[in-house]
């Protein structure tokens, strides 16, 4: 995945494949989020297509940027090919600033990302009800009914095998430890960045991106249950900091999130669309209904509010 | 363990004060101990004398399927049993014995995001050396891990071993790595630690913390043990302050010992 830079030319055309956004993001997809804030603060023009609705939901690594002839993956390795084409929102670091971003990324990775993954894919209530149905709507059939369970279980699995302490343990004992870590990140945090805007100075950096991406989808997404992100609610300055990341950098964006789904979409025949959206909205309530007879006695099994799904699919109307 | 658990065992451990007879398991040290498991162990042993806590290291050949999360080391204390740095840190402490009670809070954030760095680096690194590369798990991991058992168990448990540690390094993405790229990887962490370094006795200027033990025990175990080859050590011996460092922890805590 190392890339070849075959010329140097600055106005070649950068396309970043990215999920998609909601809930006032830019994208749901915290990689995705790193990448497109690490864009804007160098100052790099890239073109952001979603994969949503299109087969790239399953075959795609995301995020991915392409160059001319080149594909990178993985944030790290994009934001180090955006700084080799000088886009580089790192230059007025000194070394320890830069060794400092290196350790912080590291804390994010080891103690938030794991309650990140589980409060999104893992957690009953709120795969069922937030993250599967979106996923799965934004996803053509039939990958509306492997999408979501792929990234589930990738997701179960690299918890269990980073934080699973003994081959036999479930998820039910990691659990508690891995969010009391990521709680104790969070004010870790906040205790870094004080009053300041940034975590360097008046500028964003690498490591600003990095902790957008990872904060702003439990500060932002509507989840029915999370004490992660009531924890997250009384930090004040963590939540001004994506709120200022938002209003100075991605307004004039954020009006694209909800727009119609790309042109590809008009080609499709009529008919079938329609069929596809009555057998999404049929299989979302289906698996709605299965998860809440199977969940606890305690999980009160209610029919899903209609209005979010139905919103969201008449949304997907073109025109 | 869980967090009721954790908060039973500090409030018994904030009843009883250290014995004498607490010991530290790590497997076999001759034969067996592989360069993960060393360094893991030496940084709690660093951490131990740090904070001045008498401790008898005991070498067992099952040690890791007697921690009680399966990882090295682990320590005795009394009648508990606490394994890896973090939680006899937090273990330590609620008996009353903290080297970083001094930083504030900001301090305490950096300490804890270099830990996570040798963690997530350094650590990572070792492990993938060990096991992925196909050189040194032939040459030297399997044949150390399984010495103490006869064959066929000595191969089914070395393959088993190997195949979860690369399960987890395919789970952080680190499976698609050459070896070059975690080489370089190292160089940036030991670079970022040199920086952060600069020219102070330790980390947090006067006084050592369990970072400093942490970065003690991994950097010290890569540069004295022999692997296939001695690029690893060789990346680390370029950054002068480091070498320093560790020479300074071995000549105060660890003078008695023969390394």
């Amino acid at each position: 995945l190392k890339t070849a830079f075959s010329e140097p030319n600055m106005a070649a055309a950068m396309e970043l494949r990215c999920w998609g956004g909601d809930w006032g993001l830019p994208s749901v997809h915290s990689e995705s989020l790193i990448v497109q804030a690490y864009a804007k603060f160098s100052g790099a023009k890239v073109k952001v297509v979603p994969i949503d609705w299109t087969w790239k939901t399953l075959t795609a690594t995301v995020p991915e940027l392409l160059c001319g002839d080149s594909a990178v993956q993985e944030p790290t390795n994009i934001l180090n090919y955006l700084r080799k084409q000088r886009f580089n929102a790192d230059y007025e670091l000194t070394a320890r600033q830069g060794a400092d971003t290196m350790a912080y990324i590291a804390l994010l990775e080891e103690k938030l990302r794991p309650a990140l993954l589980h409060t999104f894919w893992v957690d009953a209530e709120n795969y069922a009800n937030l993250t599967r149905p979106w996923f799965a709507s934004r996803s053509p059939f039939p990958l509306n009914f492997l999408v979501p369970s792929h990234h589930a279980n990738t997701a179960l699995s690299r918890i269990l095998l980073t934080k699973g302490e003994a081959s036999l343990h479930g998820i039910t004992e990691v659990e508690g430890k891995i969010y009391s870590d990521a709680k104790e990140c969070l004010n870790l945090l906040s205790y870094r960045l004080g009053t300041a805007n940034y975590f360097f100075g008046n500028l964003p950096t690498s490591l600003d991106a990095f902790v957008f991406g990872f904060v702003a989808p439990i500060y932002k997404a509507s989840l029915p249950s999370s004490p992660l992100q009531s924890h997250l609610r009384q930090l004040d300055n963590l939540t001004s900091f994506c709120d200022n990341i938002l209003a100075v950098y991605f307004t004039h964006t954020m009006t694209n999130t909800i727009s119609p789904p790309p042109p590809v979409q008009e080609t499709m025949d009529a008919n079938l669309q329609k069929l596809t959206q009555l057998v999404n909205k049929e299989s979302n309530l289906i698996e709605k209904m299965d998860d809440n007879l199977r969940s606890s006695p305690q999980h009160k099994p209610h029919r899903p509010d209609p209005k979010p799904s139905l919103a969201s699919e008449q949304s997907s109307t073109p025109a | 363990m869980t967090l009721v658990a954790e908060a039973f065992v500090s409030q018994m451990a904030a009843a009883e004060p250290w014995p004498e007879s607490a010991t530290l398991y790590q497997p076999l040290k001759e034969d067996q101990i592989l360069l993960s498991d060393c360094a893991s162990s030496l940084a709690v042993q660093a951490y131990l004398r740090m904070c001045g806590l008498p401790v008898q290291v005991v070498c067992r050949a099952n040690a890791e399927y007697m921690s009680p999360s399966g990882k090295i080391p682990f320590i005795h204390v009394g009648n508990q049993v606490v394994s890896e740095l973090g939680p006899i840190v937090q273990f330590t402490k609620a008996k009353g014995n903290s080297l970083s009670d001094g930083l504030d809070d900001i301090q305490r954030a950096e300490m804890k995001a270099y830990m996570e760095l040798v963690n997530n680096m350094l650590l990572t690194a070792e492990l993938y050396i060990q096991w992925c590369d196909d050189a040194t798990a032939a040459e030297i991991s399997r044949p150390r891990y399984s010495s103490p058992y006869s064959w066929p168990l000595s191969n089914i448990l070395a393959y088993q071993k190997q195949w979860e540690v690369r399960r987890k390094m395919n789970a952080v993405g680190w499976g698609g790595k050459t070896l070059e790229q975690v080489y370089e990887d190292v160089n940036q962490c030991c670079q970022a630690l040199s920086q952060r370094l600069g020219t102070q006795p330790y980390f947090f200027n006067k006084q050592p913390t369990e970072l400093d033990a942490l970065v003690f025990g991994h950097l010290f175990t890569i540069l004295t043990t022999r692997l296939t080859s001695t690029e690893l050590a060789e990346r680390i011996k370029s950054y002068s302050n480091l070498l320093s460092f560790c020479r300074r922890i071995e000549q105060t805590y660890f003078e008695d010992k023969s390394s």
